[in-house]
């Protein structure tokens, strides 16, 4: 848009609005996922009795088609391209997570359907729909390179994640919304008004032009730093890290479990894309960025760590590991190697699948005993080892331990922040690394509290001791690769080599 | 006939274990039956490696061509990028060190099976857990590659935990968590230098290979590999075609180093205003402590011993400590000998210090699983003395004090367990005279009290003589420790005999008393299924003990080897 405002002249504007029209090929997998919002709505406005299995079967259609165009541009990629007037960005990073973010979804609805609560999604049209508009932000969060659009894309999937949150009925979710809803507008203000400076200093908005690195270099240290701050505040906010993750653990407890997981791994992944790409442009002699993101990555984890082990709740503990891992997440960033952003991107992969099986032993822990408190858990494992055995293999998975891919995760991250500290000699790297790899050990105690109750502690006869078939096979689909890919991660590996991280 | 043995050794238990674990409940019965013949199994094939073991051969710890029984495979290769290629390999083999600890531990996980015969509770998932646990310490002592090790070591921690937490006593549940807390402490101590060392480290090999300097597939010659050395040391190698080595072997081997990285020897890289190499030499020791135990990491031992059932006693005394000091000595040892030489006086004056202290503690207890793991804590201070010394002897003592230690803690958990299961109670003080009830495990009592002692004629003394020999000819030959710090830890052997001999007075002898008169009927002597633990491990303290070069001739040119590369080190 704002490339349009900038050409005055008629000719202009109709190469421009050629160009739009060859772009649409770019985004046909966003293009999918609209239409896929449309007929929802669509169907959901037509009919009135019974509409759970046509929503369904809508949105895993729509998830699949979604899924195709976005495999068949993953293979045919060639180049890097700037679509939509330098306002988005097509490229394989950006394809690699849109990919896994449809993969995300789809297990999020399998998640909705496990749980006594599927009516939530499934019912009434309004959640799926709002549910495409947060699959629609983050797919553009991933392509945005332009600071308007970036802004635009984190307040899509930000009005989507107060209205899911709130959206049913109930004190505690009212408040968990209205809590989510004042921080997020804050920090929104915050990023835009850090955003108008970014502006001021440079005339531009498009992060990648010469004329916005060009206008950077001659702003003083300190208002730099500021305006700097600030953007990332916003950012921050979506990544779920200190200091702006206090809305966290009362949106998970409150948010029905299949939104959870979605919440908790989609949006941060996307604001890491974007963090990714703004702190790339940055050379470190003017901000050191390094440094900042350094220390909130560490107060993440130190935060999120001591903080869950006083949790009574499970989504409430997961809440605040989520809030940890938003610290490791940033540690392959902060190396600022090749290999510590392919580093990156498995440990975000990684943690995406990690917490839908999480969620996914949560939502079946809830089917069985209604509650996902630890004390209401006690004997679930007893009652039901193979959930329970499942359950311990993503908890050791989470904290990071051989032999789950948690464990491979974690290695390559800090593999990379040792290799940048040899090259670099920069202390934060040195703290991180030590700092970071002891924090699994904090991890451990609260990650065992739900073995511990699952088997340690007698629990009532209630619990049924059957669980169903269909638990059974989702549950071994989504942990087997934890511990499948431990022994084979070079694999997916492979995949993320071939990305190509320039630009 | 050797060629994939130790593969079938670590292997046959975790198959049983998933046997175990697949089977129907109503085959409950066979679960013991299983994992017996699992580990006996394992056990037959221990002993014919053992028996096969070559203990002539060539001892050097950094040459790959020492080893024996060697099973090398790529496991998997990741491109990182600018990080080079990460590289593991399923890289098993014995040599002198590690193939009397492969026998403690087969002989140790068989008598632990017979023992754990009488578990009821929850019979599937124990014996699944312990198979797990048998097959993930049989690797540990095997895997020469740091990856596969880390992941035996890690593995074991978690059947452990489930198996304190689950079967153990009234405070099981507080003593898993310690155990596992503790021990992941120095597990993340071990990661961050495993991290720190596989960056620093290449493969010489495979670099070559994927540098194009020959042919992947020819069989490498030692010029070629001089060659590769040479050209990376020059920096003529691309960093993409660096191939990082995870292989222990050439860990301990400095060539192996990249010329800039942060651990090789000449670059003089610092940490914290402090060597790298000593900081990273402090962590692994440190790690490593914590599983020995020693003091100050060794608070979790006493609880882990008395929540937990028998056989995991057993185990824990007799095989996991045993990984700590053979760790010590596979990687901080072999990989910095020269900040070996630099701490060995804090080694030895912890190793002194962990003698006494454990000693002294173990005359305070009241209860008597507490004063054996008590007596655990003074007893794996020899290991750490012996090997501070940095001697042939010391060294050798240290290993010889591990596998007599092995045998013997077993068989005194075994005898705190037989008291437990007949009355459900391990004070000392509530009982009396034993010895007119039970005069057959009076016999075993007394026999096993002072082969821990370090009586002469049991396989206890040969190691503690060994240290203390090692540990006096250190000063005048090495210079590694004082002579003082052997002198003080005699006190820890006459201390010792305190505790023993006072334990098995108050006990055992004098008039026949217990608290509790409902007790009586159930003291009964020992049974068939409890001489079978016993008689064989008694066997083989005296055997041992008596015939002390069945076990020296295995170690004995791999610790010349080792001690020779401490010496070379240190000039």
């Amino acid at each position: 848009m704002i490339s349009l405002l900038q050409t005055n002249n008629a000719s202009g504007l109709k190469d421009q609005l050629g160009n739009l029209s060859e772009d649409v090929w770019m985004l046909a997998p966003e293009i999918s996922v609209v239409i896929t919002l449309l007929l929802l709505l669509g169907f959901d406005l037509l009919f009135r009795k019974n509409k759970e299995t046509g929503l369904a079967a809508i949105a895993f259609c729509g998830l699949a088609s979604t899924f195709t165009l976005l495999t068949f541009q993953w293979v045919n990629f060639s180049t890097d391209f700037m679509v939509m007037g330098k306002l988005l960005r097509y490229d394989q990073l950006s394809l690699f997570l849109k990919l896994i973010f449809t993969l995300g979804g789809a297990l999020g609805l399998v998640i909705a359907t496990r749980n006594e609560n599927r009516n939530y999604l499934f019912r009434s049209g309004e959640s799926m729909v709002v549910l495409f508009g947060l699959l629609l932000g983050v797919f553009l969060m991933t392509m945005s390179v332009n600071l308007l659009m970036i802004y635009l894309s984190v307040e899509v999937v930000s009005i989507c994640s107060y209205i899911l949150t709130g959206i049913l009925k109930g004190k505690k979710k009212s408040e968990a919304a209205l809590k989510y809803l004042l921080f997020g507008a804050v920090s929104a203000a915050v990023m835009l008004y850090g955003i108008s400076w970014l502006y001021g200093f440079t005339g531009t908005l498009d992060i990648t032009s010469q004329a916005f690195i060009n206008g950077l270099s001659e702003v003083p240290a300190l208002p730099l730093a500021i305006a700097l701050i600030m953007t990332l505040g916003g950012i921050i906010f979506k990544l779920g890290a200190v200091p702006f993750h206090i809305w966290s653990p009362d949106v998970y407890e409150a948010a029905p479990t299949a939104v959870v997981s979605i919440f908790s791994t989609l949006p941060k992944l996307a604001a890491l894309t974007i963090l990714f790409r703004l702190v790339n442009i940055l050379p470190a002699e003017w901000f050191d960025w390094q440094l900042i993101l350094g220390v909130i990555a560490l107060a993440s984890m130190i935060f999120g760590n001591f903080s869950a082990l006083w949790q009574k709740d499970v989504k409430r503990m997961l809440a605040y590991s989520s809030i940890a891992h938003a610290g490791f997440l940033l540690v392959g960033l902060i190396a600022w190697t090749e290999a510590g952003n392919t580093a990156m991107l498995f440990y975000g992969a990684m943690y995406l699948v990690m917490n839908f099986a999480a969620f996914l032993l949560v939502a079946i822990m809830e089917k069985h005993t209604g509650s996902s408190t630890f004390e209401d858990l006690r004997g679930f494992g007893t009652a039901l080892p193979f959930a329970g055995v499942l359950a311990v293999v993503v908890m050791v998975s989470l904290t990071g331990l051989p032999p789950t891919v948690g464990f491979n995760a974690k290695l390559y991250v800090f593999s990379a922040i040792w290799e940048a500290y040899q090259v670099q000699n920069n202390p934060v790297l040195l703290w991180v690394f030590v700092v970071g790899l002891l924090n699994t050990v904090v991890a451990l105690f609260y990650y065992l509290k739900l073995p511990y109750y699952l088997f340690f502690k007698a629990g009532p006869e209630t619990i049924s001791k059957k669980l169903s078939a269909t638990d059974h096979i989702w549950g071994t689909i989504m942990v087997f690769p934890l511990l499948l890919w431990f022994f084979q991660s070079e694999w997916l590996m492979d995949i993320l080599n071939s990305i190509n991280f320039v630009f | 006939m050797t060629e994939y043995l130790l593969t079938y050794i670590i292997f046959i238990p975790l198959l049983a274990s998933l046997v175990v674990a697949l089977l129907p409940k109503r085959f409950a019965d066979s679960y013991r039956v299983i994992a017996l013949v699992a580990l006996g199994l394992s056990l037959v094939l221990t002993v014919i490696g053992v028996s096969s073991f070559d203990s002539t051969a060539s001892g050097l710890t950094n040459s790959e061509a020492s080893l024996q029984m060697v099973e090398k495979v790529e496991w998997f290769s990741v491109n990182l990028g600018s990080l080079g290629r990460f590289s593991v390999d399923y890289f098993l083999g014995v040599d002198g060190i590690n193939i009397t600890m492969l026998l403690l531990a087969a002989i140790v996980l068989f008598i632990g099976a017979i023992s754990s015969w009488n578990i009821s509770k929850k019979r599937k998932g124990y014996f699944s857990l312990y198979l797990l646990l048998s097959s993930s310490v049989l690797g540990c002592f095997v895997a020469l590659d740091f990856f596969l090790f880390y992941l035996f070591f890690e593995f074991m921690l978690l059947p452990m935990y489930f198996l304190i937490g689950i079967w153990g006593g009234p405070r099981k549940e507080y003593a898993a968590i310690k155990f596992f807390l503790y021990t992941l402490v120095g597990s993340i101590l071990i990661l961050i230098v495993m991290i720190g060392l596989y960056n620093s480290v290449y493969d010489p090999v495979k670099t070559g290979a994927e540098a194009g300097m020959f042919e992947a597939a020819a069989s490498v010659t030692n010029e070629q590999i001089t060659e590769v050395q040479k050209q990376v040391e020059l920096g003529n190698v691309e960093s993409e075609n660096i191939v990082k080595s995870f292989n222990m072997i050439s860990m301990a081997n400095e060539t192996n180093y990249l010329p800039d990285s942060f651990l090789s020897r000449s670059t003089g890289a610092q940490v914290f205003g402090q060597s790298a190499r000593w900081m990273a030499f402090l962590a692994l020791l440190i790690g490593f402590a914590i599983k020995l135990p020693a003091f100050p990491f060794h608070t979790w031992l006493p609880d882990a011993h008395v929540e937990a059932p028998t056989p995991v006693s057993v185990v824990l005394a007799g095989i996991l400590l045993k990984i700590g000091g053979y760790g010590m000595i596979r990687t901080a040892f072999s990989f910095f000998p020269d900040s070996a030489y630099h701490y060995s006086w804090l080694i030895g004056f912890f190793g002194m210090f962990s003698i006494i202290y454990g000693a002294l503690n173990a005359l305070a207890q009241k209860d008597i699983k507490k004063l054996i793991a008590y007596s655990s804590v003074s007893h794996m201070g020899f290991v750490l003395l012996g090997l501070a010394a940095l001697t042939v002897e010391g060294v050798t003592g240290a290993i010889y004090q591990m596998f007599s230690h092995g045998l013997i803690s077993a068989t005194l958990f075994l005898i705190a367990g037989v008291l437990y299961d007949r009355t459900h109670n391990r004070l000392i003080e509530n009982y009396g005279g034993l010895a007119h009830q039970l005069p057959k495990y009076t016999v075993v009592v007394t026999i096993a009290f002072f082969a821990s002692l370090g009586l002469p004629g049991f396989s206890g003394f040969i190691g503690e003589l060994m240290v203390f020999l090692g540990a006096f000819k250190s000063a005048s030959f090495i210079g590694a420790i004082p002579m003082w710090m052997p002198v003080v830890a005699t006190l820890g052997l006459v201390l010792s005999a305190g505790y023993y001999l006072w334990t098995l007075q108050r006990m055992f002898f004098g008039k026949y008393w217990v608290k509790d008169a409902a007790w009586h009927d159930n003291l009964k002597d020992l049974t068939l299924r409890e001489y079978l633990m016993f008689v064989p491990l008694i066997a083989m303290i005296i055997w041992f003990g008596i015939f002390p070069g069945t076990l020296l001739d295995l170690i004995s040119n791999s610790v010349e080897g080792f001690t020779h590369l401490m010496v070379q080190a240190v000039k």
